[in-house]
């Protein structure tokens, strides 16, 4: 669209030309070296307050600055009859013929030059822009004049998924999927470009793309995703079929799969699997840091890796999915209360430093998410039978692990493992694990590791300092709940639709239900949602 | 009395020198693209967007002009800044400001 601004405005431009409002947006508006900011700190006030004030204006048409707010821009204006000025905070153009702020698209053009000058020169991340519709987003908005607003009373995004058949597993995970905000914009904006435009009916982006145009319809008979079905049976083979399935694996599989779809469309090729830039790897990719360190010589050696989810263990005994020592063997050492040491030599405890930290490990089973975080994030010692060749000391040795969250993902996905499948036998575990509405990730970060000096690392500061930002905060959008037994049962899911608004969704019903309702559940997939995103 | 005036002129001086040092050194810039964006996200700038186009429909287009609806708004604008802003661009502030040796 084009503004010519107003007729003075026109006549000031024919009579002096741009350059004046070129120049004085570069040196008092957005400057772009460290010379015109100097100036402009030196020389950014009222003539007649000789102080520096909000909603400076500069004369147009000759050096006189003037404040708004005290009206002696505007008697400047008057006394000398220089109609156009610019405020010197934003850059608009006022006229005081008009009384008005006036708008020019040439001159706007200048301004978005000579703010992205400005933003390099401070290193600062590109701004951020609102939508601005295009040429043919206008056309398109035009031809479709009918607006469809979500309001505290509408129940758009809400609609119940038939269960096909032992499908509760998956109708839980499109439910949280299609109510994840970051994932919801992604869809709804249209971002998803297939290129395989013959084959649009094997891509299971597309597949989704239209779960959400369906979701988010407005209509409210529930929704049958069996496209999208076959497309995970087809893609998945191991998911296929009417039995029973685990949603965290079904989960995974759908990201995989969404994942492999999105890449082919791109082009990429998986030379470099870690550097995605698909929808998928950007929201739910986060880093997960392992340090290993030798007893001996204590070189730490670091690896990180891409992870979609963090698998908790609920049981008493190993802390890792990946630990070696069988946990039969270290459960039976009732040695609980005060032993930091993990593993079953005794007389190693002594070597580490014990803390009044009340994660020991040893048969005792968290109750709460942040407990399960706390152990995940634990340094273990792995024992006498898993040494490691160390890099540094070329010996076999005996070492500790700990894992931290080096890159948080956008979406945090915490699977609590009630589903356990030991050696010789299965069993569900039912325990009350409490999770938080909004949850602060900031003592599983690496870099509060690196705080404790690397040194053995098992406080973890629980108590965050007062100054930290919000940057590492979550919120909690939707629960996956799990009912029955590791045999059969059922699965539904609880999500937010908007602030405090929570709907509990069992395939084709939704109801509504409580923040209260929700934390008390007995959780399985927990999904959170960064509070603060960064732009790219 | 004397004490007091000295105190407001010392103030003053001190705003002065301060804003000089964040406009100086382009901190300014950056707290105000921080600002900016943290206003979008927490959704103040659509609500006082909204706000603002009430005002319009309610007097009419012809009838307001931007003192007025400046004005208007003003007081809502800096009641709706969530506190978690505030007190974030103020520790941006106290951090810049301790590392400034000659302030």
């Amino acid at each position: 669209m084009s503004f010519n601004g107003c007729q003075h405005l026109q006549t000031y431009k024919e009579a002096t030309g741009t350059t004046t409002y070129r120049i004085i947006y570069s040196c008092f508006v957005s400057c772009s070296t460290a010379d015109a900011r100097r100036r402009k700190a030196e020389l950014s006030k009222c003539v007649e307050c000789k102080e520096a004030k909000p909603r400076l204006h500069a004369c147009l048409s000759c050096i006189y600055f003037g404040c708004y707010d005290k009206r002696h821009i505007h008697a400047h204006a008057q006394d000398k009859k220089h109609h156009i000025g610019i405020d010197l905070s934003y850059g608009t153009i006022y006229c005081f013929v008009c009384e008005d702020y006036v708008y020019d698209s040439e001159l706007e053009e200048i301004a978005k030059a000579q703010r992205r000058r400005a933003t390099l020169s401070l290193g600062l991340k590109q701004r951020f822009f609102p939508w601005e519709p295009t040429e043919e987003e206008l056309i398109l908005l035009r031809c479709n004049p009918k607006r469809r607003r979500v309001t505290e009373a509408s129940h758009i995004g809400l609609r119940g998924l038939i269960n096909l058949g032992n499908t509760c597993f998956m109708n839980c995970i499109l439910q949280s999927l299609a109510h994840t905000p970051i994932l919801r914009d992604y869809f709804m904006a249209d971002k998803h470009t297939c290129q395989k435009n013959d084959d649009s009916q094997q891509c299971l982006v597309c597949e989704m793309a239209r779960l959400y145009q369906e979701v988010y319809s407005g209509l409210r008979t529930p929704y049958i995703p069996y496209k999208l079905l076959h497309l995970v049976w087809t893609n998945a083979r191991h998911l296929a079929g009417y039995e029973q399935q685990d949603a965290h694996e079904f989960l995974i599989a759908a990201l995989d799969v969404l994942h492999r779809h999105c890449k082919e469309m791109n082009g990429v090729s998986d030379s470099n699997p870690h550097h995605c830039n698909c929808i998928i790897d950007r929201i739910f990719t986060g880093g997960l840091q392992s340090d290993v360190t030798c007893k001996r010589c204590n070189n730490v050696s670091t690896t990180i890796d891409p992870i979609w989810d963090i698998s908790l263990d609920l049981g008493p005994g190993s802390i890792h999915s990946s630990h070696l020592i069988p946990p039969a063997a270290t459960a039976a050492v009732g040695d609980v209360a005060n032993s930091t040491s993990f593993s079953s030599a005794a007389s190693e405890s002594t070597n580490s430093p014990s803390t009044g930290f009340t994660n020991s490990p040893g048969n005792y089973e968290p109750t709460s998410l942040v407990e399960c975080l706390k152990r995940f994030t634990k340094t273990e010692h792995l024992g006498n039978s898993a040494k490691i060749k160390c890099s540094k000391c070329h010996s076999y040795q005996e070492s500790t692990k700990q894992l931290t969250m080096k890159k948080l993902p956008i979406v945090a996905c915490f699977h609590l493992k009630r589903f356990e499948h030991s050696t010789g036998y299965h069993k569900k575990i039912s325990t009350f694990v409490s999770f938080p509405e909004e949850l602060d990730m900031t003592p599983f970060m690496s870099s509060s590791r690196n705080h404790n000096n690397g040194y053995s690392s098992q406080v973890i500061h629980s108590t965050p300092a007062p100054h930290m930002s919000c940057d590492n905060k979550y919120s909690l959008f939707a629960v996956v709940n799990h009912y029955g037994t590791i045999e059969s049962g059922h699965y539904t899911c609880y999500i937010r639709s908007s602030k405090e608004k929570w709907f509990r969704c069992e395939d084709h019903l939704i109801k509504r239900a409580t923040a209260g309702e929700v934390l008390n559940s007995e959780g399985y997939l927990l999904f959170y949602h960064k509070q603060i995103l960064e732009y790219e | 009395m004397a004490d007091l005036q000295e105190r407001k002129l010392k103030d003053a001086q001190m705003r002065a020198t301060i804003n000089q040092k964040l406009v100086e050194t382009g901190e300014r810039e950056r707290l105000k693209e921080l600002l900016r964006a943290r206003l979008i996200e927490c959704g103040w700038r659509d609500q006082l967007k909204a706000y603002c186009k009430e005002i319009v429909q309610q007097k009419g287009l012809e009838h307001i002009t931007v003192d007025d609806l400046v004005s208007e708004i003003t007081p809502r604008g800096r009641s709706l800044v969530p506190d978690d802003v505030k007190k974030e661009l103020l520790q941006r502030i106290r951090t810049f400001l301790a590392q400034q040796s000659d302030v």
